[in-house]
């Protein structure tokens, strides 16, 4: 008997795994059950850094990824500006990533603007995008004219108000990195580790595993690991969005998929005890 | 057309995409292949323009023309000898060109590593050892050391595996082995969130369904 549930599970089509995912993961936000959020070490220190600048101070904030990964990072990205905004303070945007970053980050910023009744040029600045990171992110501890004369919309950083005493890292008191790509290796090892720069982390579950030898060194005050990350932020900011939305779903395909490789190695050892 | 209409029309163009491609989890179809063609051919296209706009444009031809920065004629020409690989007769220019990015990128990318992750990461390892905070913290500073003496030891393989050496390599992949399992967790963490979000974006953005 048990030999042939094996057998069966080992034939087992997998389109009915990817369907079971599925459902595991709609079921959960049509019919939503909240979960604690237990808040990581990592994510209470990032947010006990932020929360320490003095308000009305200038920071940066980046948005280091592409669309394909919106789902774990504009929330971090949204929670941060709530976290930085509530503070009054300045914001200067800005990416690496050519293929969408500036522009989410026009939409996002726009979007968080109206909400909290911000000025373009006043209370926030978009640099946009430039090539070659590793030289825009080494010219921007000497100088960010050099590297960005002009903001995202061709207006030159003279003639923005929030810009007149912003020129190198040395005048920003946060860099706030949200990325989905390597590029927090650079961020560290260039601003950090050659300017001093403070900063922190947002990044996606892919890349975390990496990153928090930074914050055990320092390097890095405080990581945001994936939605898991996010919701964390979310909850400290006392502003639950869709990360929060989506941990439930999150936990459910965790069990689903913990069951399944339960599952499978029953199926696989003692198919193989029976050969 | 109003901005309501817009916006749905955009959600139904990104939903029935979302729906093509997942479409390939039941098996390959022509729809699947359609939206893939779309999507490389989109982003080679922004690209494109991106390129053109952001570093031809932007940094070359408006400090040029506009600013009178006639130093960047350097740069310029050495971005154009990269074209000359097509033509085989002078593709041997474009070496300079190399030359140039790989000892660029090699200079910054060794001080960037070894400023930036060896030296800390080494700074933090010893450090570790004499934590004067919690208890756990102490053996989290043994357990990172252990971890780093033990995972490099396996890779040195001028000498054979065998005795103390091959009982220490083999603790070794114990740790390797962890971090592998760390890394899958938070992969497959990661690609059920963007499961999670394109599922948002069907059931709230383009259904209704929730809120």
């Amino acid at each position: 008997m048990a030999s042939r549930v094996a057998e069966f599970l080992s034939s087992i089509d997998r389109r009915y795994i990817f369907l079971l995912i599925s459902l595991s993961v709609v079921f959960p936000l049509i019919f939503k059950f909240p979960l604690p959020v237990a808040i990581s070490p990592e994510t209470q220190a990032l947010y006990d850094r932020v929360d320490s600048i003095p308000d009305g101070s200038t920071v940066m904030l980046t948005f280091d990824y592409y669309p394909s990964t919106l789902a774990e990072t504009e929330p971090m990205s949204i929670a941060a500006l709530k976290h930085l905004w509530r503070k009054n303070m300045k914001i200067v945007t800005m990416s690496t990533v050519g293929l969408g970053g500036p522009s989410i980050a026009e939409r996002v910023m726009a979007t968080m603007a109206k909400e909290f009744n911000r000025t373009y040029g006043i209370d926030y600045v978009n640099l946009g995008y430039k090539a070659n990171y590793t030289a825009v992110l080494l010219g921007l501890g000497t100088s960010f004219r050099a590297i960005y004369p002009t903001d995202f919309y061709g207006t030159p950083l003279d003639s923005l108000p929030m810009m007149q005493n912003v020129d190198k890292y040395g005048d920003l008191k946060f860099i706030y990195i949200v990325s989905d790509n390597g590029i927090v290796d650079y961020w560290v090892g260039l601003a950090n580790a050659q300017f001093g720069a403070s900063m922190g982390a947002g990044v996606t579950a892919v890349m975390a595993p990496k990153f928090y030898a930074y914050v055990r060194a320092q390097q890095l005050v405080g990581l945001l690991g994936g939605m898991k990350g996010a919701s964390e932020y979310e909850f400290l900011v006392g502003s639950e969005g869709m990360a929060t939305a989506g941990m439930g779903a999150q936990s459910m395909v965790h069990l689903t998929i913990i069951g399944l490789i339960i599952i499978g190695n029953f199926a696989y050892f003692w198919g193989r005890r029976r050969r | 057309m109003s901005p309501q209409t817009t916006q749905m029309f955009e959600f139904t163009l990104a939903a029935l995409l979302t729906l093509c491609i997942f479409s390939y989890l039941y098996r390959d179809n022509p729809f699947y292949r359609f939206a893939e063609h779309i999507f490389a051919g989109i982003s080679a296209g922004y690209y494109a323009g991106l390129i053109w706009h952001a570093v031809i444009v932007q940094q070359l031809w408006v400090p040029i023309t506009h600013e009178g920065t006639f130093s960047l004629f350097v740069p310029g020409i050495l971005g154009a000898l990269m074209f000359t690989r097509f033509f085989d007769r002078i593709s041997f220019l474009s070496r300079i060109s190399i030359a140039f990015v790989v000892g660029n990128t090699a200079g910054i990318s060794i001080m960037q590593q070894l400023h930036g992750y060896v030296l800390p990461q080494v700074s933090d390892t010893i450090t570790g050892l004499e934590t004067s905070g919690t208890w756990y913290a102490l053996v989290g500073g043994w357990v990172i050391f252990a971890g780093v003496v033990t995972t490099l030891l396996y890779f040195y393989f001028s000498k054979e595996h065998k005795g103390a050496l091959g009982v220490t390599a083999r603790i070794g992949i114990v740790f390797i082995m962890v971090s592998f399992g760390a890394h899958f967790g938070y992969t497959v963490m990661g690609r059920v969130s963007l499961l999670i979000g394109r599922m948002q974006f069907l059931l709230r953005d383009w259904l209704g369904l929730i809120n």
